[in-house]
């Protein structure tokens, strides 16, 4: 298999919203509850970026950066021997070239140090993201102002920005469309929110589009994932 | 012979400056092994470093040497050093093999720093359980709560206090056990008398919530501990015994505190060395069957078994060569004859000694777990002892990493000559991982090892120990070529043009190989090519190895394989197949698409946040691949993969762009493939060298 065919292959391909003439600039995020694989669906996202010869940034709240690169390694890694795809290994060097790792300790996240941060990459000309993806952001403990900070952020680098979010279990409360808590007052705020869950006995996972992206592939809003290598379930339909 | 349940092998390891000289002083000094307190007195770090070696020469002591013994309460407690820098690799992985437990000594105001984060990596590879000090609690900006919270984010460990400050800074007063609940004072005027007493009100609130948090902590590791503080009676002796099982199964880092300079819980310290960390039988060690492939055998620690020691260091003596032991299992006695694995000599033990930190005691035999020197006995570091040629095990692997850096020596005059050629033997002895050789083009003395700091700490030693001057060339960086493709080759070597001839010819192909450097596949049929020349076809292979055809580096990941060929009843001949493979393989190599492969170093900076713009910038630069950052309090600390051979003076240039605020350490990650644009000038190079 060929790089391309990896592309095209990816869930993400119906949740980055193609169609829509703007791709950049856009926030997006994926619930699920603990432990289901919400930072593999977002370094999905990032490596179908970096597929594409696009540069990512990755920031990870709470997580080392070994394990957030091992993250990478991994889904490559499965992904690669799963579709069998040509040189690898070469591929696999020169995408990891353009991602770049942020980490901050739980207590230490914020806004305004993201931010510089990212200035001193471009301004160093290190890395120049048109994709950025933040993991183990604790939403219960969010300010909506650092969203819509985000979101500038977004705009003013002409970025797209995944987060991913636990989904709150003890509480029922659903946003108009169907977001639940904690993220059910910043619907808003994104374009594209994506909720899944796995199949119970079947390697499948469900990804529900509850927000944004309305012109989906055939499927629907509703796709069937792969539940190793995040990539979609032809079988599954 | 002494109960080896009471016997502590440990390192103590630290960060520059932390303050590893004034507390082994120290300690020497509470077990009585000297008799006066020497300071250190260096505001930087490199001063305190360098007077701590000029203190150690003048006063002939050897708390640097490698392995320095102490009694402590019925315990004997030798004190191993341990090399700070990864650029040692081999050194440090031996020292973190005969240690037993660790003391990390972190200083209280600088915390942990990026050099205590590698060192604690390779502990943890090594399963080295480890307690933690907190020193120079004294200093003006001491903060142990930060420092055990940078233990627990930025090492990892399950770092729980186990002992409260009475005061920090200039005030520090004493320091209360949360175990026995009692204050602790020292007095006199080198802090050996210490004083118990009850603990002031003052402090009972604060020690309460961090006993209470500490008692949390370790009852994970004891069910009963878990009833009795239940039940509001948990004993001394409970308390210790979770702590050390904790300890033991590296799931809990017990952190005690201190000044090492002011005399304030050294000998606190010291209880815990001896309660808190393992004993030789506590720790399991594995010895390498060499008749079963290096398979793991475990180590008995009974010392009536066959004897198993490793030489850990050498050092040279007045009296000739120390080499430092320790025994694993059986016994190492005065007069036996002991057989080195390596080279399956046999020797005889003579002189059988324990160090101590100013002298050394004359001992008959030791047991199992302990660690002692020999003299006399001719081997290289890293050597196994056993007693008998038929017990035929090994302590470390036989595989040494090649090296990744080499540069050229050349001696200033005569004397220098004798004496280097006197300092490269002793270094290759002492050190696998360094290697000397004389290139046979140029003719000069090349030394390579694992990186620029280490060539250059034996350059150094060269100059001081052995007084031989030297000036050194460019470093050079060990590339490698391997090939991409599988590639065919069909050669016929033939030379019948009178006289006895030469005839043979080899046909096969060459392919990349994922592990490994080289392999040789025998896939003849039918005797075209006899038996007794195949040994020939792979030896001509292996010829090709050494320089590859396009820059003259190593080549590696290669199998050769022959499935065809023709000989000649009288023509053909050892030399001739030699020649034939050779031929052959020069045929497919370039068909094969050789590339150069370079060394890759995992290289972390850690300097203040707002210089990190421009540490990133030095990194990118260098062809650096920049993984990621890790945001701390004010600093960041930023790693990257940067090959080597852009590293060159990485040092200066890091210190000017930070003013010196940024550090880094590297080690070696792996081998990737080389730019295209970086190999093309590396070819041109190599072809320019070839004509000149």
């Amino acid at each position: 298999m060929q790089k391309q065919d990896l592309i095209e292959k990816n869930p993400i391909r119906h949740l980055k919203g193609e169609s829509d003439a703007k791709e950049s600039s856009r926030m997006g995020l994926v619930m699920a509850r603990a432990g289901v694989g919400k930072t593999a669906l977002l370094v999905q996202i990032a490596l179908d970026s970096l597929l594409q010869d696009k540069q990512v940034v990755h920031v990870s709240v709470g997580q080392s950066l070994d394990k957030t690169k091992l993250w990478y390694d991994d889904m490559f890694k499965d992904i690669a021997e799963c579709c069998k795809l040509d040189n690898a290994g070469e591929i696999h060097d020169s995408i990891m070239h353009n991602r770049m790792i942020i980490t901050f300790n739980e207590s230490r996240f914020s806004l305004a140090k993201l931010e510089e941060r990212l200035h001193d990459l471009v301004q160093q000309n290190v890395i120049k993201p048109s994709c950025m993806v933040v993991d183990g952001l604790d939403f219960g403990h969010t300010d909506r102002t650092v969203l819509e900070g985000m979101r500038e952020l977004a705009k003013s680098m002409d970025l797209q920005i995944w987060f991913s979010a636990v989904r709150d279990e003890t509480s029922e409360v659903l946003s108009p469309a169907g977001v639940p808590a904690p993220c059910n007052a910043v619907e808003d705020l994104f374009n594209t929110i994506v909720l899944f869950h796995p199949v119970p006995k079947s390697d499948c996972i469900d990804l529900k589009i509850v927000k944004g992206s309305a012109a989906v592939s055939k499927c629907g809003k509703l796709l069937k994932l792969d539940s190793r290598t995040f990539m979609i379930r032809e079988d599954c339909n | 012979m002494r109960d080896i349940t009471k016997v502590r092998n440990i390192g103590i390891s630290a960060h520059i400056d932390s303050g590893k000289t004034t507390l082994t002083e120290r300690i020497l000094f509470y077990t009585q092994r000297i008799h006066a307190i020497h300071e250190v007195r260096g505001k930087d770090g490199v001063g305190a470093k360098m007077d701590s070696m000029e203190l150690e020469r003048e006063r002939g002591i050897t708390i640097c040497s490698a392995a320095t013994y102490c009694d402590w309460k019925n315990h004997a407690i030798n004190i191993i050093d341990t090399p700070g820098h990864v650029d040692f690799t081999i050194e440090v992985e031996r020292a973190l093999r005969v240690l037993d437990g660790a003391v990390l000594i972190l200083c209280s105001v600088g915390g942990v720093q990026s050099q205590s984060i590698t060192v604690n990596r390779q502990m943890t590879r090594y399963r080295v359980p480890r307690v933690a000090f907190i020193n120079k609690c004294d200093r003006t900006g001491a903060n142990p709560d930060k420092v055990i919270k940078q233990l627990r984010d930025k090492l990892g460990l399950n770092a729980v206090p186990i002992q409260v400050p009475m005061g920090l800074e200039g005030d520090m007063q004493g320091l209360i056990d949360l175990v026995r609940m009692k204050a602790v004072y020292f007095d006199g005027e080198n802090g050996d008398k210490i004083r118990e007493e009850e603990i002031p009100a003052q402090y009972q609130e604060e020690c309460d919530i961090k006993r209470e948090e500490m008692l949390d902590a370790v009852s994970m590791f004891s069910d009963e501990l878990m009833e009795a503080v239940l039940e509001g009676t948990p004993t001394e002796e409970m308390i210790m015994a979770a702590i050390r099982k904790g300890t033991l199964d590296l799931a809990f880092t017990p952190v005690m505190m201190g000044t090492a300079y002011k005399n304030k819980g050294v000998q606190l310290l010291l209880d815990a060395v001896v309660s808190y960390l393992p004993c030789p039988t506590d720790v399991e060690n594995f010895a390498l069957d060499l008749d079963h492939d290096e398979a793991e055998v475990k180590v008995t620690n009974i010392s009536s078994d066959p004897l198993l020691a490793l030489a850990f260091k050498l050092e040279d003596g007045r009296y000739g060569q120390l080499t430092y032991v320790r025994t694993y299992q059986g016994t190492l006695k005065k007069g036996d004859s002991i057989v080195n694995v390596r080279t399956g000599k046999k020797a005889k033990v003579g002189r059988l000694v324990r160090m101590h930190s100013d002298d050394m005691e004359e001992i008959d035999e030791a047991g199992a777990g302990d660690i002692v020197a020999l003299f006399g006995i001719d081997c290289a570091s890293g050597d196994t002892f056993t007693s008998g040629s038929d017990y035929n095990f090994s302590m470390t692997s036989m595989h040494v990493p090649a090296p990744v850096i080499s540069l050229s020596i050349t001696p200033v005059d005569n004397k220098a000559q004798d004496n280097m050629s006197k300092a490269l033997n002793r270094f290759t002895k002492e050190d696998p991982t360094f290697k000397t050789y004389v290139d046979q083009e140029t003719l000069e003395t090349i030394i390579s090892g694992m990186g620029e700091l280490h060539l250059d700490v034996y350059v150094e030693r060269m100059k001081r120990e052995y007084k031989a001057e030297v000036t050194v060339g460019a470093p050079q960086v060990a590339y490698r070529e391997t090939i991409t493709q599988r590639a065919e080759f069909n050669y016929t070597h033939k030379k019948q043009t009178g006289g006895s001839g030469q005839f043979g010819r080899v046909a096969g192909y060459i392919e990349p190989m994922e592990e490994g450097e080289y392999e040789f596949v025998d896939q003849i049929v039918g005797g075209s090519v006899p038996r007794e020349y195949i040994p020939s076809c792979d030896k001509g292979f292996q010829k090709c190895l050494d320089k590859g055809a396009l820059v003259g580096a190593h080549v590696t990941g290669v199998r050769c394989a022959i499935n065809d060929g023709a000989s000649h009843a009288v023509d053909s001949s050892d030399i001739a197949f030699q020649l034939a493979a050779m031929g052959g393989f020069k045929e497919a190599y370039m068909k094969a698409k050789p590339v150069i492969m370079e060394p890759i170093m995992k290289v972390a900076v850690e300097g203040p946040s707002e210089f990190q713009g421009s540490i990133m910038g030095s990194l990118n630069q260098r062809r650096g691949m920049i993984i990621g950052t890790n945001e701390e309090d004010a600093y960041t600390v930023i790693e990257a993969e940067v090959p080597l051979s852009e590293m060159f003076g990485y040092s200066t240039d890091l210190r000017s762009l930070t003013q010196g605020k940024a550090e880094f350490t590297m080690e070696f990650a792996t081998y990737r493939q080389v730019p295209k644009s970086v190999a093309e000038e590396l070819i041109v190079k190599a072809q320019k060298n070839k004509k000149s």
